[in-house]
Order: structure tokens, then C-alpha cells, then sequence
């Protein structure tokens, strides 16, 4: 059974004149187990979408979908309240600048603790901070900090940004959740501490089970520790598929053009020789065009594309195309 | 072709606070040599307070060198000479968002390095702003427009054209391509690529991603601590590591280039 299935999610975003569709009938669906990525550039509603499967949007946005499963149940029909009770107990998700979202008043092992959950506690009261407190020195040790003590009474601006990462990390586990959503969990940060923090979050995926939701803006940077791999641009579905699939034989023009931009996937390529790029830029919300949102950029458009494409799909290899690469292989 | 800019011990330090009979200094670089060529890239690669953007500061002259001697062209620059140096060294920072005066139009800001180093009237300074919005791909129109009327992309190219205004000779890209998202930066790197080849600029790339370095960079600089750990050419470099630091940098990113 999937864990989590979204068929044609779309997010709105009411203003005074009118509504902006930021995403637009995207599908997306986990597996138990599965390290999915979702990669997008800024402004393709990636953030959005995590956003909206764990509930966090405001009122300004309206979600739409025409299957919003988790493990069989449908969240859309839930109240808010049952809604929030499912979600904080399986899904758990860290954010990119794990300096700032820390609290810097207080200890690290202050905020550990209050993660923890008091049903996970047994025994009579005075036992229970001595529990707590145990309880947190283990998370810290799941995620791999040893010497406990000192990054306990520390706070977070004693600690580097990957040991802030890794605490983050932790408190996402508290709860042993089933699906932890990583918003780019390693921007901005040193190339050493990102291998570090993939490395973990690889190790809880296979020790644990624990499904792992990967977004990212680079399609380079998580390959090496994908499964899967779903690509969006400017809030509409791209393609989806195995990281292999995606990597080698990529059908739609845009996921090819971001295989083609990067230096890295074309080591043959000649040194200081002219990148492959799309032209222009990604559009801006109150200017998006009709259609295919890539139709402007796209080298392979033509009339057809002014109607947005359906998804179609090759043995799990889906994707969003009039004019799909798939006959060029 | 003799070397555009020869750097030769080239070293900063701080001096901590403490009494006078035990003064303490903190070494930022130890002193370091290096030359780099008209149409050259030199890259220079370091983990965090490894002394990369403090080699760039003093190249810039917002920081003073404890020791040694920056030579342009043969010229010795002067550490208070400041209008030398800007007309020649120009530097691209990490976050152009921020970099760029809000209050603004990108006239008034490409206008004002011009009208403090050169002796232009004003309708040739127009002339000149709109040729180097043109050669950073931006249209003429752009003239009057604010800074928060682009995007990320565009002000990158609009603080490139900041730096080429003045013709240098040297530009410093202190991270410049590290935000960018992946098709604005391949964009970014054509553009910087295209720019060295018409002027014959220099550039000094300090970056964290090895494979636009591999890309981008004729030489390359491994900086430590403070130390400079190896220096030769790039290829020979990223092919052969010799020092076990560059092995583990290497290693890594290198992971994910074997994965293919």
C-alpha cells in the first residue's frame, strides 16, 4: 500500500482581484521505505506542496485534490483536528538553516526534551524527567553525536551548522515518524558536512524504514541517494521516475536541459567550452503563461503547447509532454 | 605573456586583544605567491576560515596585508590607493540580492562608479551604461528600473555589469555562482565565459562546487587553514590530488561523479 498517494494536488492563492494557481495538478505517491526526491527550482512550488502535506498553509491558500491519501485514509475529508493528529504522529520534517529554526534562548537538550513524547514515558512522575532526559541523550546518539554531554547543555549557536542539522534530525525522530520531509536540508552548507548529513539521513532510511521526501534545487546533488524522483517547474508536474530513468533517459525537455546545464553530468564535456542552457527565466507568479508553463523556454514547443499536456506514462516512467524525448532513445 | 597580477607573500593576521607584554596574533594566511594571467581563471577551493575570502579582501583592498606585495601589470598597488585599485580589481559577491541598493535605479547605480572614477560627461556615461547592459544580456530599458524589480538572476548580471563597467582587468567572484539555481547559473557561467573571452579578463573564483571549478579554472588553489596546501594546474590537481586534504574534498563531491 502507498503511504502516501496525491493525485492532481492544486494549491491556490487567493488575493483581492484574483487567484494565482501555484501548483497545478501535481501527483505525487510514496512507497514505505522509499527515498523519494523532488526537485524544482525556485519558484516550481516544491516547498509549497511539503507544505500542504503536512498542513501548515493558512487560509489565503486553498488545496484541491483529487486523492490526498495517507495510508488509506483521505485528509482532505478528515477535520482539521483528526487531520493534526495523524500528521505530527507519522510525518516529521527539518528545514534548510537549521540555525535559525532552533530556539536560541535555550539549550539544546532543553529543546530535545520537550520533543520527546509523554506517551513514550512510563512509570510514575518523578521518574519521568530522569526518562526525558535519557531520552533525548539517545536521539542524540541515533543521529550520531557521541560526546552527548557537551552538545546537551550547549545552545545552538556553540554548535556548527551540520551538528544543528543533525539536532534538527533528531527531533524530527522523537516521534519515530514514518515519512520525513527534508527541505533542503543542505543549502548553504560545506560540501563535507552535506555528504555527513545525507550519509545520516541514508543510514535512517535503511535501519529504520523511514520514508524520506528529499527537495532540493539541484537535480545533481541528490541523485547519489534517491530511489525515486519526481521534477517540477513553476508549480506544474514535469516527470516522474526511477533516478535512473530520470538521469539516463530523460523524456521531457526540461529534465534533459537540467542534465545538459550542469558541469557535472558532462564530464566529457571540453573545459571552458559554452554550457547548454534554456533561454530566459523562470516566469513570476502574476505572469505565468497558459499552457505548458515551460512552452517560452522549451526548444522542442509548438502550437500544441499551449494546452497544458496530460501525464502519460511508460512502465512508471510518467511524464507531462506533448513532445516527450521518449522516441529519440 | 608576462603575468597580469603577480601576488607574492602575501600574508594577514590579527592582532588579538591582550597586554602589550604578551600580545598574541591570530594568523588568517600565512604567506602565500601566486600569478595568474590575462583570459586565466584561478579557483580557489577551502573549507569555512580557511583564509578564502580573506585572500579576496586583500586582493580587493578592503583589508590591508600584514606583509607582501600585490603587483598589477608590473605596478606595485599601493594599500591606500584605492581609485587605482577599483578601476582594475572588481569583485561579485555571494548575495547580489543584498548588494544592490534598494533606494536606486540601475542608471544611478552602475552611474555612480563611473562618475567617481573617470572623467566622462554624461551622455557618454549613458552610451556606456547601455553597452554594458547589453553585453551582460539586459535590455537598455532596464536603465529605470529598481533592484527588487528583477530577478535573482538579473541581479547577478546586474552586479556583473557593476564590475565590467570600469573595464578591469581582474574580477574576484567571492561565491558568486553559489546561490544561483542550476539553469540560471550554467546561464551565468556562458556569460562569464563569453565576457573573458571578448576583454581578457582574469578571474579568481572562490567556490565550493568542485565541477564548476573543474569547468570554469585553469589553476587552482587548495587553501587550509590559512595554508596554502597545493597550487598547479587544475586538471592535474583534481586528477591527481596529492595532498590528503584535496583527496578528502575531492572524495566528497567526487562520490557522486563515480555513481554514473
Amino acid at each position: 500500500m502507498n503511504l502516501l498517494d496525491i493525485r492532481n494536488l492544486s494549491i491556490e492563492l487567493q488575493t483581492t482581484n484574483n487567484s494565482i494557481l501555484a501548483v497545478d495538478h501535481v501527483s505525487l505517491s510514496m512507497k514505505e521505505g522509499e527515498v523519494r526526491g523532488l526537485v524544482g527550482e525556485s519558484g516550481s512550488g516544491k516547498s509549497l506542496l511539503a507544505q500542504a502535506i503536512i498542513g501548515v498553509l493558512d487560509e489565503r491558500w486553498h488545496v484541491h485534490a483529487d486523492r490526498f491519501h495517507w495510508r488509506g485514509k483521505d485528509l482532505l475529508r478528515l477535520s482539521p483536528e483528526e487531520r493534526k493528529s495523524i500528521i505530527s504522529q507519522d510525518v516529521a520534517m527539518i528545514f534548510q538553516e537549521p540555525m535559525s529554526c532552533l530556539d536560541p534562548t535555550t539549550t539544546i537538550g532543553e529543546q530535545l526534551a520537550e520533543a520527546v513524547d509523554t506517551e513514550q514515558l512510563s512509570g510514575y512522575f518523578w521518574q519521568r524527567n530522569q526518562q526525558r532526559k535519557n531520552a533525548a541523550i539517545k536521539l542524540l546518539h541515533k543521529v550520531g553525536i557521541k560526546h552527548h554531554d557537551l552538545c546537551i547543555k550547549s545552545y545552538p549557536h556553540q554548535l556548527t551548522e551540520a551538528l544543528c542539522q543533525r539536532v534538527m534530525i533528531a527531533m524530527a525522530l522523537a516521534k519515530r515518524p514514518m515519512l520525513l520531509i527534508a527541505d533542503e536540508p543542505t543549502a548553504a552548507m560545506e560540501t563535507t558536512n552535506q555528504g555527513q548529513i545525507f550519509r545520516l539521513l541514508a543510514s535512517l532510511n535503511q535501519l529504520k524504514n523511514m520514508s524520506i521526501l528529499l527537495i532540493s534545487h539541484d537535480l545533481e546533488n541528490v541523485t547519489h541517494w534517491t530511489n525515486n524522483i519526481t521534477v517540477m517547474y513553476s508549480g506544474q508536474f514535469v516527470e516522474a521516475g526511477t533516478t535512473k530513468q530520470i538521469f539516463t533517459e530523460p523524456y521531457h525537455p526540461y529534465t534533459r536541459a537540467l542534465l545538459n546545464s550542469s558541469p557535472k553530468a558532462n564530464i566529457e564535456l571540453p573545459v571552458k567550452s559554452r554550457l547548454m542552457t534554456l533561454p530566459g527565466s523562470i516566469p513570476i507568479l502574476q505572469h505565468l503563461p497558459i499552457g505548458c508553463r515551460l512552452g517560452p523556454r522549451c526548444p522542442r514547443a509548438q502550437q500544441a503547447c499551449v494546452k497544458a499536456p496530460k501525464v502519460s506514462n511508460f512502465h512508471g516512467h510518467q511524464v507531462s509532454c506533448h513532445f516527450s524525448l521518449k522516441d529519440t532513445y | 605573456m608576462a603575468a597580469l597580477l603577480q601576488v607574492s607573500e602575501l600574508s594577514k593576521s590579527y592582532k588579538l586583544p591582550g597586554h602589550w607584554f604578551n600580545q598574541k596574533e591570530s594568523i588568517a594566511l600565512e604567506p602565500l605567491s601566486f600569478e595568474i594571467k590575462a583570459h586565466q581563471t584561478l579557483a580557489v577551493i577551502g573549507e569555512a576560515g580557511s583564509g578564502k575570502s580573506t585572500l579576496a579582501k586583500l586582493l580587493v583592498g578592503a583589508e590591508i596585508p600584514s606583509t607582501g606585495k600585490i603587483k598589477l601589470n608590473g605596478q606595485t598597488l599601493n594599500s591606500e590607493n584605492f581609485k587605482q585599485r577599483c578601476q582594475h580589481i572588481r569583485m561579485i559577491f555571494q548575495d547580489s540580492g543584498t548588494t544592490l541598493n534598494p533606494s536606486l535605479t540601475i542608471k544611478k547605480l552602475l552611474d555612480e562608479p563611473l562618475k567617481l572614477n573617470t572623467n566622462l560627461n554624461e551622455k557618454n556615461r549613458n552610451q556606456l551604461i547601455r553597452e554594458t547592459l547589453q553585453k551582460v544580456g539586459l535590455l537598455t530599458d532596464h536603465m529605470n528600473f529598481y533592484p527588487h524589480m528583477f530577478s535573482g538572476g538579473q541581479k547577478q548580471r546586474i552586479s556583473l555589469a557593476r564590475a565590467i563597467i570600469l573595464k578591469p582587468q581582474v574580477i574576484i567572484l567571492d561565491e558568486a555562482l553559489a546561490s544561483l539555481d542550476p539553469s540560471l547559473r550554467s546561464q551565468m557561467i556562458n556569460l562569464l565565459l563569453d565576457l573573458q573571452k571578448q576583454m581578457g579578463l582574469a578571474y579568481i573564483l572562490i567556490s565550493h562546487n568542485l565541477s564548476i571549478v573543474r569547468h570554469f579554472s585553469d589553476e587552482l588553489m587548495v587553501l587550509s587553514n590559512g595554508q596554502v596546501v597545493e597550487y598547479g594546474k587544475t586538471i592535474d590537481i583534481l586528477k591527481k590530488p596529492k595532498h590528503k586534504f584535496t583527496q578528502k574534498l575531492i572524495m566528497s563531491q567526487h562520490f557522486q561523479l563515480l555513481h554514473k
